[in-house]
């Protein structure tokens, strides 16, 4: 289970982060959460669908890393082979938190860093000069540069998020997402079947009035549907991938 | 008699009347650019701003989804604005015995019910499980207080089937402000205060104090029980069945929770009392708790007594205390017809019946649905359309009737003159006397009749038949059909069994999933 506390130099300052790749830190998972101003990077690797938070039923853009749960195609032995990780496999252990803003109106929050104490990536490093991992904060306490860097993964979700509740309720109000279901069929003769996605209605795509299309042009909606679009291409390489792994 | 029906006026604003007018409007595109001018169709509902509506009805059927979904009404905006809570059913206490006996009437039938008669196969495992857990998860999900679906399920869609519980006020008003927004439906609050007839005997108008003469070519009686139209103008009598359903009073309470995160029930509790039965129907605000009894039987002291009781003892003895009491009473039956030269009527303006099965609302979607779809193209043929409707509404309403006798003829209970006398045989229909022989020997199946407008499935009469612990004897003779299905019968039990482990570990609370509502809504997909 995950346990999050906000951030600081003080209580932090000896934790150092284990920044590998493998199922043992977390990352052998079927999806993850992705935003369109990574669609680009997340296409070329990956096929992206779209699925619902159980708890809300709020759908969100994924990219599929797997046609199992818990089993991650990309991830090896030797780590995560693929040229672009996804920025929610690359927040661990961070998660943005929010607090209430003592500057804002009633109600306001603000974002703040959060750590996840109980991750399996973090490492003690007792005072002496461990080498292993990434430091969070450097010897006068400010940001090391990986801390910096993990901030701004932070702060392009955060922005992902907000842009996905708008990409996500234009394509709905167009009725633009359709379920679907996946059918594999392996070298074994197994067949798979992958439940509970959505995609792009590509024939309500393409009746779209030009207005309408004008309007996803500029919010750049239209560019992140042919993207998701075009990802469908990646299905093929990861099927061949998982019938190279039935051998 | 070739004037067309463009012009349909609903008299009465009450759940009957806003629901017939979205049926109606939402099937005929009203001022859709379809329609030429003098083709357009009208629909116009005139309300008295004087009269209250009694808001009965507060249970619905499955039909209701497809009913709404129809009307274009978003399930996310139903729940929100009608107080609207998940119904699978009905759990019936003391109807057996008068102690502490339970059975179930959930929405959905027995598994793979098309294709296997569970029920013989069910007589012999009687002892250890009861016949609505052995056959279906949902009374097991009901009873454990669970939603029919998750957050993540489309609208309309369903883990298990439901209905509704909904706060019959907010309905109404719900209703009309779809009609008027988006069906085009002309809302006109005027009270009626004459009725003008045509040469040939048909209403040509109504006149009213502040909107003057309001002309249609077919008038709706959605007036309530006073039937303004067919009942007080036309004079068509009402046909008692007082004689075989003898409740025609009832008490009811608006009661608080304890606690405002208190589970919300999924279904209606049902449960017998002296002289008539105690209806509780879980809304996320409140609980809705009444007893409706019979007055030849019960005094309206003894009567508040008893519901007080059950509020003290299921809620809390100050609920009890600072309950305020409604009374309605009605006389059951309906009447003789219900489609009169070019007046026809829904709702209560159309019959009255105790609530023990939730009849009320699904007549009225029933009777607007044919009235959409078989609206006369014109006066010529209206009365073939009238005639159709009234030979299917009264089989229904005869249906409903010995439906609902059922659950009263099939007690062991013999405490009151009450229960003695629902099990007289002189008051129990003589086609309910025939089928009860017959299922001493059979039972009930989907395929022993084939006609369409039957209310109630067989299903639901195997429910209550084996809830009420009824015997249908083993066949005499070995039957090659019941040997073959038996194996399968065997294995669809424990299928039901895992099945319904999955949905209780994997369904919502009804209150989580209705607070979820609230919060997102549900998906269109």
């Amino acid at each position: 289970m995950s346990n999050y506390t906000i951030l600081n130099n003080d209580a932090h300052k000896d934790l150092r982060v284990n920044t590998s790749r493998s199922a043992e830190l977390g990352d052998n998972i079927m999806y993850t959460m992705t935003f369109p101003l990574e669609f680009r990077d997340i296409q070329s690797c990956y096929p992206i669908f779209f699925c619902k938070d159980p708890d809300s039923g709020q759908l969100y853009p994924a990219a599929l890393l797997g046609f199992e749960q818990n089993k991650n195609l990309f991830l090896s032995d030797s780590g995560w082979d693929a040229t672009y990780i996804p920025l929610m496999v690359r927040r661990h252990p961070f998660l943005i938190g929010f607090q209430a803003d003592p500057d804002g109106a009633e109600g306001a929050t603000k974002p703040v860093v959060s750590i996840d104490s109980d991750s399996p990536r973090l490492i003690e490093a007792h005072g002496e000069e461990s080498q292993e991992g990434e430091a969070l904060f450097k010897q006068d306490g400010t940001p090391s540069d990986f801390l910096q860097t993990s901030i701004g993964t932070l702060e392009s979700i955060h922005r992902g998020l907000e842009h996905n509740k708008g990409f996500i309720a234009a394509l709905l109000e167009h009725e633009l997402l359709e379920p679907f279901t996946l059918e594999i069929t392996l070298n074994d003769g197994s067949n798979n079947q992958l439940l509970g996605f959505y995609t792009i209605a590509e024939e309500k795509l393409q009746s779209l009035d030009g207005d309408t299309l004008a309007k996803f042009n500029a919010q750049g909606y239209l560019q992140s549907i042919y993207m998701a679009i075009a990802s469908f291409a990646r299905l093929r390489p990861m099927i061949d991938k998982k019938n190279a792994q039935l051998g | 008699m070739n004037q067309k029906i463009n012009r349909v006026v609903i008299v009465g604003g009450g759940t009957a009347g806003w629901l017939s007018a979205g049926v109606i409007a939402a099937e005929h595109f009203i001022g859709s650019k379809n329609n030429s001018p003098e083709d357009s169709f009208q629909l116009t509902l005139v309300e008295s701003p004087d009269i209250a509506t009694i808001g009965v009805g507060e249970g619905t059927w499955p039909s209701m989804r497809s009913t709404l979904q129809k009307m274009g009404i978003s399930e996310t905006d139903f729940f929100r604005e009608c107080s609207a809570s998940f119904k699978q059913g009905t759990l019936f206490k003391g109807w057996r015995t008068g102690a502490d006996d339970i059975y179930t009437h959930p929405f959905t039938p027995p598994q793979s019910y098309t294709e296997v008669n569970l029920a013989p196969h069910w007589q012999t495992a009687r002892e250890q499980i009861n016949f609505a857990q052995a056959v279906s998860p949902q009374s097991a999900l009901f009873t454990d207080k669970l939603a029919p679906k998750q957050i993540s399920t489309p609208e309309y869609a369903f883990n298990v089937n439901y209905g509704y519980h909904l706060d019959a006020a907010k309905f109404a008003e719900f209703l009309r402000k779809h009609c008027v927004e988006k069906l085009g439906v002309t809302h006109i609050k005027a009270n009626v205060t004459a009725i003008n007839s045509a040469d040939n005997g048909d209403i040509a108008s109504i006149a009213t104090d502040s909107h003057g003469n309001i002309e249609g070519d077919l008038f709706i009686d959605c007036s309530g029980s006073r039937a303004l139209l067919l009942g007080e103008h036309f004079g068509i009598p009402v046909i008692s069945k007082n004689d075989i359903l003898f409740n025609n009073t009832a008490l009811a309470a608006q009661v608080p929770y304890n606690d405002e995160n208190d589970p919300i029930e999924s279904c209606t509790l049902s449960t017998a009392q002296s002289a008539g039965w105690i209806w509780e129907i879980g809304l996320p605000t409140r609980r809705g708790i009444g007893h409706v009894y019979s007055s030849d039987h019960n005094t309206e002291e003894r009567a508040s007594e008893e519901l007080l009781a059950y509020i003290a003892s299921t809620v809390s003895k100050q609920a009890a205390a600072s309950a305020t009491l409604r009374k309605v009473q009605f006389s059951p039956g309906h009447r003789a017809k219900f489609w009169h030269k070019n007046c026809v009527a829904i709702g209560m303006s159309a019959g009255f019946i105790e609530p023990l099965e939730a009849s009320a609302l699904v007549l009225v979607e029933l009777s607007a649905a044919m009235i959409a779809e078989q609206l006369p193209a014109n006066r010529g043929v209206m009365d073939l359309v009238a005639k159709r409707f009234n030979d299917k509404f009264l089989y229904r309403w005869d249906r409903i009737i010995e439906f609902l006798k059922l659950h009263y003829i099939l007690t062991q209970r013999r405490d009151t003159d009450y229960w003695r006398d629902n099990c007289e045989a002189s008051s129990i229909p003589e086609q309910l006397t025939d089928l009860l022989a017959l299922w001493r020997h059979q039972s009930p199946w989907h395929r022993d009749t084939n006609n369409a407008d039957d209310m109630f499935p067989s299903a639901s009469f195997q429910y209550v038949l084996y809830g009420m612990d009824f015997e249908t004897m083993p066949s005499q003779t070995q039957r090659r059909s019941e040997q073959a299905d038996q194996q399968r019968a065997g294995r669809l039990f424990q299928e039901n069994a895992v099945r319904t482990q999955q949905l209780q570990t994997s369904l919502p609370s009804n209150r989580d999933l209705i607070n979820k509502i609230h919060t997102f809504g549900f998906q269109k997909i």
